[in-house]
């Protein structure tokens, strides 16, 4: 009786590894022959507020000054950093009704290298900033880009859900990169100086450099 | 006392059904494979791409910038870290002078020289005061910098470019700064002057080929 029972559990183990292999199988078949899924809601009323939520993300200058902005205020600790996600998303929305009544070709690209510069240097170096200096970089910086986002929208396109895409889009973007550097630093567990301070300042220093850059391109064209 | 026992299923038929290879299936599977779109894009991709390749491509320029990662290990404190703060700076400053087209003096020979002197400093784990070190360095960041800017692909996304040689800049210095950290055993310090003594090799190559030597 026990041989049978053992034989029995031995039959099975066999039958489920070969079942489990047959499913693993199907699966990479499946997954290799995946195609594109078109999944966006684009063709409906809804894409207009894609369509400003993307928009930035296009753009690698707008990555850059707001990945500069969030490491700001991260190195600066939470208390600044609240004070951002506060700010950004209503002088984006200024800026957007402003690029959108006036036009946006005449934010130029060296305003954009010069406050990459700027930002980057603050974080390179460590200076510490008070909060109404914070909130006052953060007005111009998110008017700035604002702006420039009023580009990507369209005769037709829905300015509310157009602006309310890009707030959005803003709002979640300097939020986490705040908080991702003040998790980062770690400051309630090591003291400041730490290779952490270190690499969030070797940061500031390689966005300083990409504005210098951007700035020397600006010149030559 | 263990026993093998083949396993035979109690029930098991008679004949067995004749089973599909599964090797059989992978011209079905390469039957679906889609285009694969290997060109060189245009615009933000190429410039990113172009701007990280840059450095890494070049021989000279990688084996000199992980050589000042492998220096500023050895020189500790503060170095270590203020040179990944500063490097990069100092070498945008020789990459504005690159686009916008203000020439440097014997660009190729100093790029060539610095792959030799900071290899023979790693080599010779050379001692030098943290200002002079710093000079030293700067100088060599600044042509760097200037060879970088002065061959942008006209194709590429200026801004894209600069991200793209910037990050791989300071990533070469990071393996170097990684790699530099075996000098606190003995044999890992051994190690790296075995890999400055490389680089100074190499460096001594660049300057016969930019003298016209050989190819």
């Amino acid at each position: 009786m026990r041989q049978f029972a053992s034989r029995y559990e031995s039959v099975r183990s066999v039958a489920v590894k070969r079942l489990l292999g047959r499913v693993g199988f199907a699966t990479v078949v499946l997954l290799a022959a995946a195609q594109t899924a078109d999944a966006h809601i684009v063709a409906s009323r809804l894409g207009d507020f894609y369509a400003g939520a993307l928009h930035p993300l296009t753009d690698l200058q707008d990555g850059v000054l707001w990945t500069a902005l969030g490491l700001l205020a991260g190195s600066l600790g939470a208390t600044h950093g609240r004070w951002l996600v506060l700010v950004l998303p209503p002088g984006l929305l200024l800026g957007l009704s402003v690029g959108l009544s006036v036009g946006s070709t005449w934010i130029a690209p060296l305003a954009s290298a010069a406050m990459m510069v700027v930002l980057g240097l603050l974080v390179a170096l460590g200076l510490r900033i008070n909060v109404a200096a914070l909130c006052v970089i953060a007005l111009v910086l998110a008017f700035m880009r604002g702006v420039v986002n009023a580009g990507g929208a369209g005769a037709a396109t829905d300015r509310v859900l157009f602006g309310a895409g890009l707030a959005m889009c803003g709002y979640a973007f300097i939020a986490l990169i705040t908080a991702l550097t003040i998790a980062f630093r770690r400051l309630d567990a090591q003291p400041s100086g730490t290779w952490r301070d270190i690499a969030i300042r070797a940061c500031g220093s390689w966005i300083t450099a990409i504005g210098l850059i951007a700035g020397g391109f600006a010149l030559a064209s | 006392m263990t026993q093998n026992v083949r396993v035979t299923t109690p029930h098991a038929p008679a004949t067995r059904r004749p089973r599909l290879p599964r090797s059989a299936l992978l011209p079905g599977l390469l039957a679906m494979a889609e285009t694969a779109f290997a060109h060189e894009q245009q615009g933000v991709p190429a410039g990113l791409a172009s701007g990280f390749l840059h450095p890494l491509t070049g021989l000279d320029h990688l084996a000199a910038m992980v050589a000042v990662g492998l220096w500023g290990a050895q020189l500790g404190a503060p170095a270590i870290w203020i040179l990944p703060i500063t490097f990069p700076l100092v070498m945008a400053v020789g990459g504005v002078l690159g686009v916008l087209g203000i020439g440097l003096p014997i660009p190729e020979i100093v790029i060539a020289l610095s792959a030799l002197v900071l290899g023979g400093a790693v080599a010779a784990r050379l001692r030098l005061p943290f200002a002079i070190a710093a000079v030293v360095v700067g100088v060599f960041a600044i042509f760097h910098g200037h060879a970088h800017g002065a061959e942008l692909p006209k194709s590429a996304d200026p801004l894209a470019y600069g991200v793209g040689f910037v990050v791989a800049t300071g990533l070469l210095h990071l393996c170097g700064i990684s790699i530099g950290t075996l000098s606190r055993s003995p044999a890992g310090g051994r190690l790296i002057q075995g890999l400055g003594a490389s680089i100074a090799v190499l460096g001594c190559y660049f300057l016969m080929r930019s003298f016209g030597g050989p190819s």
